[in-house]
Protein backbone atom coordinates (compact mmCIF):
# COMPACT_ATOMS: atom_id res chain seq x y z
CA UNK A 1 0.00 0.00 0.00
CA UNK A 2 2.50 2.24 1.10
CA UNK A 3 4.67 1.71 -2.07
CA UNK A 4 2.05 1.87 -4.01
CA UNK A 5 1.55 5.53 -2.59
CA UNK A 6 4.96 6.39 -2.26
CA UNK A 7 5.86 4.79 -6.52
CA UNK A 8 3.23 6.85 -7.94
CA UNK A 9 4.47 9.91 -6.12
CA UNK A 10 8.20 9.11 -7.03
CA UNK A 11 7.38 9.63 -10.86
CA UNK A 12 4.39 11.58 -10.98
CA UNK A 13 4.91 14.03 -8.20
CA UNK A 14 1.31 13.58 -7.44
CA UNK A 15 -0.56 11.91 -4.29
CA UNK A 16 -2.93 9.50 -5.06
CA UNK A 17 -5.97 10.08 -2.55
CA UNK A 18 -8.34 7.23 -3.56
CA UNK A 19 -5.47 4.29 -2.91
CA UNK A 20 -7.45 2.95 -0.18
CA UNK A 21 -10.36 2.61 -2.88
CA UNK A 22 -8.32 0.54 -5.36
CA UNK A 23 -7.47 -1.46 -1.85
CA UNK A 24 -11.14 -1.80 -1.76
CA UNK A 25 -12.06 -2.99 -5.12
CA UNK A 26 -8.91 -5.30 -4.82
CA UNK A 27 -10.47 -6.90 -1.84
CA UNK A 28 -14.04 -7.08 -3.34
CA UNK A 29 -12.58 -8.54 -6.79
CA UNK A 30 -10.66 -11.34 -4.65
CA UNK A 31 -14.01 -12.22 -2.54
CA UNK A 32 -15.71 -12.60 -5.72
CA UNK A 33 -13.11 -14.62 -7.52
CA UNK A 34 -12.77 -16.68 -4.31
CA UNK A 35 -16.65 -17.59 -3.60
CA UNK A 36 -17.93 -17.63 -7.47
CA UNK A 37 -14.99 -18.86 -8.99
CA UNK A 38 -11.93 -20.20 -7.69
CA UNK A 39 -12.49 -21.48 -4.44
CA UNK A 40 -10.14 -20.59 -1.38
CA UNK A 41 -7.31 -22.68 -2.36
CA UNK A 42 -6.63 -21.02 -5.00
CA UNK A 43 -6.41 -18.04 -3.13
CA UNK A 44 -2.96 -16.72 -4.45
CA UNK A 45 -4.16 -17.36 -8.36
CA UNK A 46 -7.25 -14.87 -7.03
CA UNK A 47 -4.74 -12.34 -5.99
CA UNK A 48 -2.81 -12.06 -9.20
CA UNK A 49 -5.86 -11.72 -11.02
CA UNK A 50 -7.24 -8.66 -9.09
CA UNK A 51 -3.96 -6.95 -9.23
CA UNK A 52 -3.98 -7.31 -12.66
CA UNK A 53 -7.99 -6.24 -12.50
CA UNK A 54 -7.06 -2.95 -10.30
CA UNK A 55 -3.89 -2.54 -12.43
CA UNK A 56 -6.22 -1.66 -15.70
CA UNK A 57 -8.07 0.16 -14.08
CA UNK A 58 -6.07 2.33 -12.67
CA UNK A 59 -4.32 2.82 -15.57
CA UNK A 60 -7.31 3.81 -17.46
CA UNK A 61 -8.11 6.40 -14.52
CA UNK A 62 -4.75 7.74 -15.10
CA UNK A 63 -5.24 8.17 -18.65
CA UNK A 64 -8.77 9.61 -18.41
CA UNK A 65 -8.35 11.98 -15.39
CA UNK A 66 -5.04 12.68 -14.47
CA UNK A 67 -2.98 12.49 -17.94
CA UNK A 68 -4.79 15.59 -19.16
CA UNK A 69 -3.22 17.96 -16.92
CA UNK A 70 0.39 16.48 -17.79
CA UNK A 71 -0.14 17.39 -21.49
CA UNK A 72 0.48 21.33 -22.43
CA UNK A 73 1.84 23.08 -19.22
CA UNK A 74 -0.21 23.79 -16.53
CA UNK A 75 0.29 25.11 -13.27
CA UNK A 76 -1.22 23.58 -9.41
CA UNK A 77 -1.02 19.94 -10.64
CA UNK A 78 -0.80 18.88 -7.48
CA UNK A 79 -3.97 20.57 -6.14
CA UNK A 80 -6.01 19.34 -9.50
CA UNK A 81 -4.56 15.92 -8.76
CA UNK A 82 -5.87 16.02 -5.45
CA UNK A 83 -9.69 16.64 -5.83
CA UNK A 84 -9.31 14.49 -8.76
CA UNK A 85 -8.79 11.69 -6.20
CA UNK A 86 -10.39 12.83 -3.40
CA UNK A 87 -13.54 12.70 -6.09
CA UNK A 88 -12.76 9.19 -7.25
CA UNK A 89 -12.04 7.99 -3.80
CA UNK A 90 -15.59 9.25 -3.00
CA UNK A 91 -17.26 8.15 -5.85
CA UNK A 92 -16.01 4.69 -5.59
CA UNK A 93 -17.14 4.15 -2.38
CA UNK A 94 -20.47 4.51 -2.95
CA UNK A 95 -20.02 2.65 -6.31
CA UNK A 96 -19.29 -0.01 -3.66
CA UNK A 97 -22.03 0.85 -1.90
CA UNK A 98 -24.60 0.60 -4.78
CA UNK A 99 -23.29 -2.55 -5.98
CA UNK A 100 -22.29 -4.70 -2.84
CA UNK A 101 -24.90 -2.86 -0.28
CA UNK A 102 -23.90 -1.56 2.82
CA UNK A 103 -22.43 -5.11 4.24
CA UNK A 104 -19.47 -6.70 5.38
CA UNK A 105 -18.70 -9.58 3.62
CA UNK A 106 -16.17 -12.50 4.61
CA UNK A 107 -13.82 -14.57 2.38
CA UNK A 108 -13.01 -18.06 3.37
CA UNK A 109 -9.54 -18.18 4.86
CA UNK A 110 -6.80 -18.72 3.23
CA UNK A 111 -4.86 -20.86 5.63
CA UNK A 112 -6.12 -21.92 9.08
CA UNK A 113 -3.95 -21.37 12.04
CA UNK A 114 -0.10 -22.44 12.57
CA UNK A 115 2.67 -22.11 15.13
CA UNK A 116 6.07 -20.46 14.47
CA UNK A 117 7.53 -22.67 17.00
CA UNK A 118 6.07 -21.31 20.52
CA UNK A 119 4.38 -18.28 18.89
CA UNK A 120 0.57 -19.35 17.33
CA UNK A 121 -0.52 -17.17 14.87
CA UNK A 122 -3.34 -16.80 12.47
CA UNK A 123 -2.89 -18.49 8.99
CA UNK A 124 -3.97 -15.42 7.08
CA UNK A 125 -1.92 -12.49 8.69
CA UNK A 126 1.15 -15.43 7.82
CA UNK A 127 0.25 -15.37 4.46
CA UNK A 128 -0.10 -11.75 4.19
CA UNK A 129 3.47 -11.31 5.88
CA UNK A 130 5.16 -13.72 2.91
CA UNK A 131 2.91 -12.28 0.38
CA UNK A 132 3.89 -8.66 1.52
CA UNK A 133 7.34 -9.16 1.47
CA UNK A 134 7.16 -11.43 -1.42
CA UNK A 135 6.01 -7.97 -3.78
CA UNK A 136 8.10 -5.75 -2.02
CA UNK A 137 11.07 -7.93 -3.28
CA UNK A 138 9.28 -8.67 -6.68
CA UNK A 139 8.91 -4.71 -6.59
CA UNK A 140 12.67 -3.85 -5.58
CA UNK A 141 14.22 -6.46 -8.16
CA UNK A 142 11.75 -4.82 -10.94
CA UNK A 143 12.91 -1.13 -10.51
CA UNK A 144 16.65 -2.12 -9.54
CA UNK A 145 17.61 -4.88 -12.31
CA UNK A 146 15.07 -3.71 -15.52
CA UNK A 147 15.16 -1.38 -18.13
CA UNK A 148 11.52 -0.60 -17.36
CA UNK A 149 12.85 0.00 -13.87
CA UNK A 150 15.80 1.97 -14.80
CA UNK A 151 12.91 4.22 -16.93
CA UNK A 152 10.98 4.87 -13.88
CA UNK A 153 13.91 5.71 -11.75
CA UNK A 154 15.08 7.97 -14.30
CA UNK A 155 11.01 9.86 -14.46
CA UNK A 156 11.52 10.07 -10.85
CA UNK A 157 14.69 12.05 -10.70
CA UNK A 158 15.13 14.25 -13.64
CA UNK A 159 12.15 14.63 -16.28
CA UNK A 160 13.53 15.98 -18.91
CA UNK A 161 16.39 14.00 -18.47
CA UNK A 162 14.90 11.31 -19.38
CA UNK A 163 12.65 12.58 -22.39
CA UNK A 164 16.11 13.24 -23.86
CA UNK A 165 16.73 9.76 -23.80
CA UNK A 166 13.87 9.04 -25.41
CA UNK A 167 11.62 7.50 -22.71
CA UNK A 168 7.79 8.34 -23.92
CA UNK A 169 7.28 9.41 -19.98
CA UNK A 170 3.57 10.01 -20.44
CA UNK A 171 3.43 6.27 -21.02
CA UNK A 172 5.38 5.55 -18.43
CA UNK A 173 3.12 7.93 -15.80
CA UNK A 174 -0.08 5.42 -16.99
CA UNK A 175 2.36 2.91 -16.47
CA UNK A 176 3.26 3.80 -12.83
CA UNK A 177 -0.02 4.32 -11.83
CA UNK A 178 -1.35 1.33 -12.85
CA UNK A 179 1.60 -0.33 -11.01
CA UNK A 180 1.07 1.54 -8.14
CA UNK A 181 -2.99 1.05 -7.68
CA UNK A 182 -2.31 -2.35 -9.13
CA UNK A 183 0.08 -2.56 -5.58
CA UNK A 184 -2.50 -1.67 -3.49
CA UNK A 185 -5.56 -3.74 -5.05
CA UNK A 186 -2.76 -6.76 -4.64
CA UNK A 187 -2.64 -5.76 -0.65
CA UNK A 188 -6.31 -5.55 -0.52
CA UNK A 189 -6.75 -9.10 -1.91
CA UNK A 190 -4.17 -10.32 0.49
CA UNK A 191 -5.41 -8.69 3.23
CA UNK A 192 -8.90 -9.26 2.59
CA UNK A 193 -9.75 -12.24 5.27
CA UNK A 194 -8.20 -9.89 7.61
CA UNK A 195 -10.17 -6.47 7.24
CA UNK A 196 -13.04 -8.09 5.81
CA UNK A 197 -14.85 -6.50 2.45
CA UNK A 198 -16.80 -3.76 2.58
CA UNK A 199 -16.49 -0.40 1.07
CA UNK A 200 -14.70 1.60 3.59
CA UNK A 201 -12.25 -1.29 4.54
CA UNK A 202 -9.71 0.48 2.26
CA UNK A 203 -10.01 3.56 4.91
CA UNK A 204 -7.85 2.30 7.85
CA UNK A 205 -4.77 0.70 4.95
CA UNK A 206 -4.89 3.85 3.71
CA UNK A 207 -4.39 5.96 6.93
CA UNK A 208 -1.77 3.48 7.83
CA UNK A 209 0.27 3.83 4.82
CA UNK A 210 0.43 7.54 4.88
CA UNK A 211 1.42 6.90 8.79
CA UNK A 212 4.35 4.21 7.27
CA UNK A 213 5.38 6.92 4.13
CA UNK A 214 5.93 9.75 6.72
CA UNK A 215 7.62 7.80 8.87
CA UNK A 216 10.01 6.26 6.04
CA UNK A 217 10.27 9.00 4.36
CA UNK A 218 9.05 10.49 0.77
CA UNK A 219 10.62 8.09 -1.83
CA UNK A 220 12.29 5.40 0.49
CA UNK A 221 11.81 2.19 -0.47
CA UNK A 222 13.93 0.28 2.52
CA UNK A 223 12.26 2.94 4.69
CA UNK A 224 9.10 1.54 4.25
CA UNK A 225 9.97 -1.80 5.78
CA UNK A 226 11.47 -0.56 8.58
CA UNK A 227 8.71 2.05 9.30
CA UNK A 228 6.19 -0.54 8.36
CA UNK A 229 7.67 -3.01 11.22
CA UNK A 230 8.03 0.31 13.76
CA UNK A 231 4.68 0.75 13.61
CA UNK A 232 3.67 -2.46 14.37
CA UNK A 233 5.34 -3.30 17.05
CA UNK A 234 4.50 0.35 18.29
CA UNK A 235 0.89 -0.61 17.59
CA UNK A 236 1.12 -4.18 19.33
CA UNK A 237 3.28 -3.01 22.38
CA UNK A 238 0.97 -0.21 22.98
CA UNK A 239 -2.15 -2.32 23.27
CA UNK A 240 -0.46 -5.15 25.17
CA UNK A 241 1.13 -2.43 27.76
CA UNK A 242 -1.23 0.28 27.63
CA UNK A 243 -5.09 -0.09 26.14
CA UNK A 244 -5.77 -1.86 23.34
CA UNK A 245 -8.63 0.14 22.77
CA UNK A 246 -6.43 2.58 21.02
CA UNK A 247 -4.53 1.02 19.45
CA UNK A 248 -4.76 3.40 16.51
CA UNK A 249 -3.50 6.10 18.47
CA UNK A 250 -0.03 4.95 19.23
CA UNK A 251 0.87 4.85 15.82
CA UNK A 252 0.44 8.73 15.48
CA UNK A 253 2.25 8.91 18.60
CA UNK A 254 5.13 7.14 17.06
CA UNK A 255 4.46 9.44 13.94
CA UNK A 256 4.93 12.67 16.22
CA UNK A 257 7.87 11.89 18.20
CA UNK A 258 10.07 10.57 15.25
CA UNK A 259 8.92 13.71 13.08
CA UNK A 260 9.86 16.04 15.66
CA UNK A 261 13.29 14.20 15.99
CA UNK A 262 13.64 13.89 12.00
CA UNK A 263 11.37 16.12 9.89
CA UNK A 264 12.03 14.21 7.05
CA UNK A 265 11.64 10.64 8.35
CA UNK A 266 13.65 8.00 9.23
CA UNK A 267 15.15 7.99 5.58
CA UNK A 268 14.07 10.48 3.80
CA UNK A 269 16.17 13.47 1.97
CA UNK A 270 16.04 16.96 2.56
CA UNK A 271 14.82 18.36 -1.17
CA UNK A 272 17.46 19.96 -2.85
CA UNK A 273 17.28 22.56 -5.33
CA UNK A 274 19.87 23.03 -7.91
CA UNK B 1 22.20 20.49 -47.42
CA UNK B 2 20.47 21.47 -44.54
CA UNK B 3 19.03 19.10 -42.34
CA UNK B 4 17.33 21.08 -39.97
CA UNK B 5 15.38 24.03 -40.98
CA UNK B 6 13.31 26.44 -38.97
CA UNK B 7 10.53 28.25 -40.90
CA UNK B 8 8.77 31.55 -39.20
CA UNK B 9 8.37 29.74 -35.91
CA UNK B 10 6.46 31.79 -32.90
CA UNK B 11 6.45 29.97 -29.75
CA UNK B 12 6.01 30.63 -26.22
CA UNK B 13 5.41 29.33 -22.96
CA UNK B 14 2.25 31.47 -21.93
CA UNK B 15 -0.24 31.83 -23.85
CA UNK B 16 0.23 35.09 -25.78
CA UNK B 17 3.57 36.22 -24.77
CA UNK B 18 5.87 34.74 -27.53
CA UNK B 19 9.29 34.24 -26.57
CA UNK B 20 10.01 33.55 -30.66
CA UNK B 21 8.85 36.02 -33.18
CA UNK B 22 8.82 34.52 -36.65
CA UNK B 23 12.43 32.66 -36.09
CA UNK B 24 13.78 31.17 -39.05
CA UNK B 25 17.42 29.16 -39.22
CA UNK B 26 18.69 26.39 -41.30
CA UNK B 27 20.97 23.57 -39.91
CA UNK B 28 23.73 22.35 -43.05
CA UNK B 29 24.59 18.63 -42.66
CA UNK B 30 28.06 18.11 -40.91
CA UNK B 31 28.32 21.47 -39.82
CA UNK B 32 28.40 23.35 -36.72
CA UNK B 33 26.01 25.92 -36.42
CA UNK B 34 26.23 28.58 -33.27
CA UNK B 35 23.55 30.81 -31.94
CA UNK B 36 24.66 33.41 -29.57
CA UNK B 37 22.52 36.11 -27.80
CA UNK B 38 22.05 37.80 -24.23
CA UNK B 39 20.09 36.35 -21.50
CA UNK B 40 16.89 36.04 -22.11
CA UNK B 41 17.36 35.99 -26.11
CA UNK B 42 15.38 33.08 -26.51
CA UNK B 43 18.29 30.63 -27.57
CA UNK B 44 17.44 27.76 -24.64
CA UNK B 45 13.47 28.08 -26.24
CA UNK B 46 14.97 27.95 -29.51
CA UNK B 47 16.01 24.00 -28.82
CA UNK B 48 13.24 23.71 -26.79
CA UNK B 49 11.03 24.00 -29.03
CA UNK B 50 12.90 21.64 -32.36
CA UNK B 51 13.11 18.79 -29.21
CA UNK B 52 8.91 18.88 -28.76
CA UNK B 53 9.36 20.24 -25.34
CA UNK B 54 7.18 22.80 -26.52
CA UNK B 55 5.35 23.05 -29.40
CA UNK B 56 5.26 26.14 -31.88
CA UNK B 57 2.21 28.10 -32.14
CA UNK B 58 2.84 28.93 -35.75
CA UNK B 59 5.33 28.13 -38.42
CA UNK B 60 7.38 24.52 -39.59
CA UNK B 61 10.34 22.78 -38.10
CA UNK B 62 12.35 20.12 -41.28
CA UNK B 63 13.95 17.54 -40.08
CA UNK B 64 15.41 15.57 -42.99
CA UNK B 65 12.79 17.25 -44.86
CA UNK B 66 10.08 15.98 -42.63
CA UNK B 67 8.12 18.12 -40.25
CA UNK B 68 8.41 17.40 -37.17
CA UNK B 69 6.57 20.79 -35.33
CA UNK B 70 4.36 18.59 -33.64
CA UNK B 71 6.42 15.51 -32.48
CA UNK B 72 6.88 14.74 -28.80
CA UNK B 73 10.83 14.40 -27.43
CA UNK B 74 10.83 10.83 -27.44
CA UNK B 75 10.03 10.88 -30.98
CA UNK B 76 12.34 13.22 -32.06
CA UNK B 77 15.10 11.10 -29.93
CA UNK B 78 13.80 8.39 -32.04
CA UNK B 79 14.43 9.88 -35.50
CA UNK B 80 18.12 10.44 -34.80
CA UNK B 81 18.14 14.28 -32.50
CA UNK B 82 19.95 14.31 -29.18
CA UNK B 83 19.66 17.62 -26.93
CA UNK B 84 22.05 18.19 -24.12
CA UNK B 85 19.74 20.44 -21.50
CA UNK B 86 21.56 23.31 -19.86
CA UNK B 87 20.37 22.27 -16.21
CA UNK B 88 21.98 18.51 -16.07
CA UNK B 89 20.25 16.13 -17.90
CA UNK B 90 21.98 13.16 -15.76
CA UNK B 91 20.22 10.99 -13.04
CA UNK B 92 21.57 11.95 -9.40
CA UNK B 93 20.99 8.08 -7.55
CA UNK B 94 21.66 6.64 -10.83
CA UNK B 95 25.47 5.05 -10.79
CA UNK B 96 27.35 6.70 -13.89
CA UNK B 97 27.23 3.50 -15.22
CA UNK B 98 23.05 3.19 -15.34
CA UNK B 99 23.66 6.97 -17.02
CA UNK B 100 25.20 6.22 -19.54
CA UNK B 101 22.55 2.40 -20.25
CA UNK B 102 19.37 5.10 -20.21
CA UNK B 103 21.14 6.99 -23.05
CA UNK B 104 20.74 3.54 -25.16
CA UNK B 105 16.97 3.84 -24.00
CA UNK B 106 15.62 3.63 -27.81
CA UNK B 107 17.68 0.71 -28.76
CA UNK B 108 17.73 -1.58 -25.44
CA UNK B 109 16.29 -4.48 -27.19
CA UNK B 110 19.77 -4.24 -29.03
CA UNK B 111 22.68 -5.99 -26.44
CA UNK B 112 25.33 -6.00 -28.65
CA UNK B 113 24.82 -2.58 -30.06
CA UNK B 114 24.64 -1.36 -26.40
CA UNK B 115 27.43 -3.12 -25.02
CA UNK B 116 29.97 -1.55 -28.28
CA UNK B 117 28.28 1.47 -27.07
CA UNK B 118 28.92 1.73 -24.02
CA UNK B 119 32.94 0.39 -24.52
CA UNK B 120 32.92 3.60 -27.64
CA UNK B 121 31.60 6.17 -24.81
CA UNK B 122 34.08 4.82 -21.89
CA UNK B 123 37.39 4.82 -24.15
CA UNK B 124 35.78 8.21 -25.16
CA UNK B 125 35.52 9.39 -21.54
CA UNK B 126 38.32 7.22 -19.58
CA UNK B 127 37.71 9.62 -16.17
CA UNK B 128 34.14 8.33 -16.63
CA UNK B 129 35.08 4.46 -16.85
CA UNK B 130 37.32 4.88 -13.50
CA UNK B 131 34.21 5.60 -11.92
CA UNK B 132 31.37 3.42 -13.60
CA UNK B 133 29.59 2.12 -9.75
CA UNK B 134 29.89 6.01 -8.64
CA UNK B 135 26.59 7.72 -8.69
CA UNK B 136 26.24 10.66 -10.52
CA UNK B 137 25.41 12.53 -8.03
CA UNK B 138 28.62 12.81 -6.49
CA UNK B 139 30.60 14.07 -9.33
CA UNK B 140 31.60 17.67 -10.02
CA UNK B 141 29.96 19.90 -12.39
CA UNK B 142 32.80 19.73 -15.47
CA UNK B 143 32.38 15.67 -14.91
CA UNK B 144 28.82 15.53 -14.87
CA UNK B 145 28.77 18.06 -18.48
CA UNK B 146 30.90 15.15 -19.27
CA UNK B 147 28.17 12.41 -18.57
CA UNK B 148 25.74 14.33 -20.16
CA UNK B 149 27.38 14.19 -23.65
CA UNK B 150 28.35 10.80 -23.11
CA UNK B 151 24.71 9.78 -21.95
CA UNK B 152 23.53 12.01 -25.23
CA UNK B 153 25.88 10.58 -27.77
CA UNK B 154 25.33 6.97 -26.82
CA UNK B 155 22.04 6.67 -29.57
CA UNK B 156 24.94 8.09 -32.42
CA UNK B 157 22.46 11.37 -32.60
CA UNK B 158 22.37 12.55 -36.67
CA UNK B 159 22.16 16.13 -34.87
CA UNK B 160 23.31 16.83 -31.22
CA UNK B 161 22.17 20.11 -29.83
CA UNK B 162 23.86 21.48 -26.99
CA UNK B 163 22.62 24.22 -24.84
CA UNK B 164 25.23 26.02 -23.04
CA UNK B 165 27.59 23.84 -22.37
CA UNK B 166 30.55 26.18 -20.63
CA UNK B 167 27.92 27.70 -18.28
CA UNK B 168 29.43 27.71 -14.77
CA UNK B 169 32.50 25.95 -15.47
CA UNK B 170 36.10 26.90 -14.68
CA UNK B 171 37.87 27.72 -18.07
CA UNK B 172 40.29 25.05 -18.65
CA UNK B 173 37.50 22.25 -18.16
CA UNK B 174 35.34 24.51 -21.03
CA UNK B 175 38.04 23.90 -23.55
CA UNK B 176 38.13 20.49 -22.53
CA UNK B 177 34.53 19.85 -23.22
CA UNK B 178 34.71 22.56 -26.39
CA UNK B 179 37.76 20.03 -27.48
CA UNK B 180 35.32 16.88 -27.31
CA UNK B 181 32.37 18.68 -28.99
CA UNK B 182 34.83 19.22 -32.18
CA UNK B 183 36.06 15.75 -31.60
CA UNK B 184 32.12 14.66 -31.94
CA UNK B 185 31.69 17.04 -35.22
CA UNK B 186 35.19 15.05 -36.76
CA UNK B 187 33.09 11.73 -36.25
CA UNK B 188 30.13 13.05 -38.44
CA UNK B 189 27.54 14.49 -36.31
CA UNK B 190 25.89 17.70 -36.90
CA UNK B 191 26.02 19.34 -34.11
CA UNK B 192 23.99 22.60 -33.02
CA UNK B 193 25.17 24.57 -30.24
CA UNK B 194 23.71 27.22 -28.02
CA UNK B 195 26.34 29.45 -25.80
CA UNK B 196 26.94 32.45 -23.99
CA UNK B 197 30.37 32.45 -24.51
CA UNK B 198 30.28 33.95 -27.77
CA UNK B 199 34.16 33.67 -28.08
CA UNK B 200 33.90 29.87 -27.97
CA UNK B 201 30.93 29.75 -29.87
CA UNK B 202 32.36 31.62 -32.40
CA UNK B 203 35.94 29.54 -32.61
CA UNK B 204 34.31 26.54 -33.35
CA UNK B 205 30.93 27.27 -35.34
CA UNK B 206 31.04 27.24 -38.74
CA UNK B 207 27.42 29.14 -39.45
CA UNK B 208 26.23 31.47 -36.71
CA UNK B 209 22.59 33.12 -35.78
CA UNK B 210 22.26 36.19 -33.55
CA UNK B 211 19.25 36.29 -31.35
CA UNK B 212 17.75 39.35 -29.98
CA UNK B 213 14.37 39.70 -27.79
CA UNK B 214 13.22 36.43 -29.38
CA UNK B 215 13.75 37.67 -33.15
CA UNK B 216 17.28 36.40 -35.34
CA UNK B 217 18.93 39.40 -35.71
CA UNK B 218 21.65 37.76 -38.04
CA UNK B 219 22.41 34.67 -39.31
CA UNK B 220 24.85 33.20 -42.24
CA UNK B 221 28.67 31.70 -42.55
CA UNK B 222 30.59 32.82 -40.21
CA UNK B 223 33.04 34.37 -41.94
CA UNK B 224 30.51 37.48 -42.56
CA UNK B 225 29.97 37.59 -38.82
CA UNK B 226 34.22 38.36 -38.29
CA UNK B 227 33.03 42.23 -39.04
CA UNK B 228 30.42 42.52 -36.69
CA UNK B 229 31.47 40.13 -33.58
CA UNK B 230 33.17 43.38 -32.13
CA UNK B 231 29.74 45.23 -32.17
CA UNK B 232 27.78 42.33 -31.03
CA UNK B 233 30.04 41.84 -28.27
CA UNK B 234 29.45 44.94 -27.05
CA UNK B 235 25.70 44.74 -27.55
CA UNK B 236 25.39 41.29 -25.76
CA UNK B 237 27.65 43.17 -23.05
CA UNK B 238 25.04 45.88 -22.74
CA UNK B 239 22.26 43.59 -22.56
CA UNK B 240 24.06 41.98 -19.01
Amino acid sequence: MSMGINFIYGIMKVINWSMGEFFMIGAFVQYILLTSFLGATYWYVGVVISALIVFFLGALVQRLLIKPMFVGIIEAKMEYATIVTIAMAIFLRNLAVLIGGPYIYTPPDYAGPTQILTLPISGNRLVALIGALFLLALFYYFIKKSWTGKAFQGVAQNRSGVQTAGVNVLKYDMLAFGIGTALAGAGGALLAPIFLVHPMCGLVPTVRGFEIIVIAGLGSIPGILVAGLTLGIAESLGSAFINPSFVDIYGFILLVIILSIKPYGLFGKAEREV
Amino acid sequence: MSMLSIENVTAGYVEEIDILRDVSLEVKEGAITGIIGANGAGKSTVLKTIFGFLHPRQGKIKFQGREIQNNLPYQMKEMGISYMLQEHSTFHDLSINDNLLLGAWTFRQDKKRVNRRMEEIYNFFPVLSERKAEKAGYLSGGLLRMLSVGKEIMSEPTLLMIDEPSVGLQPNIVTEIYDLLIKIAQQGTTILIVDQNIMKALEVSDYMYMLDMGEVKQGGPKEDFEEDIREMIKVSLMAE
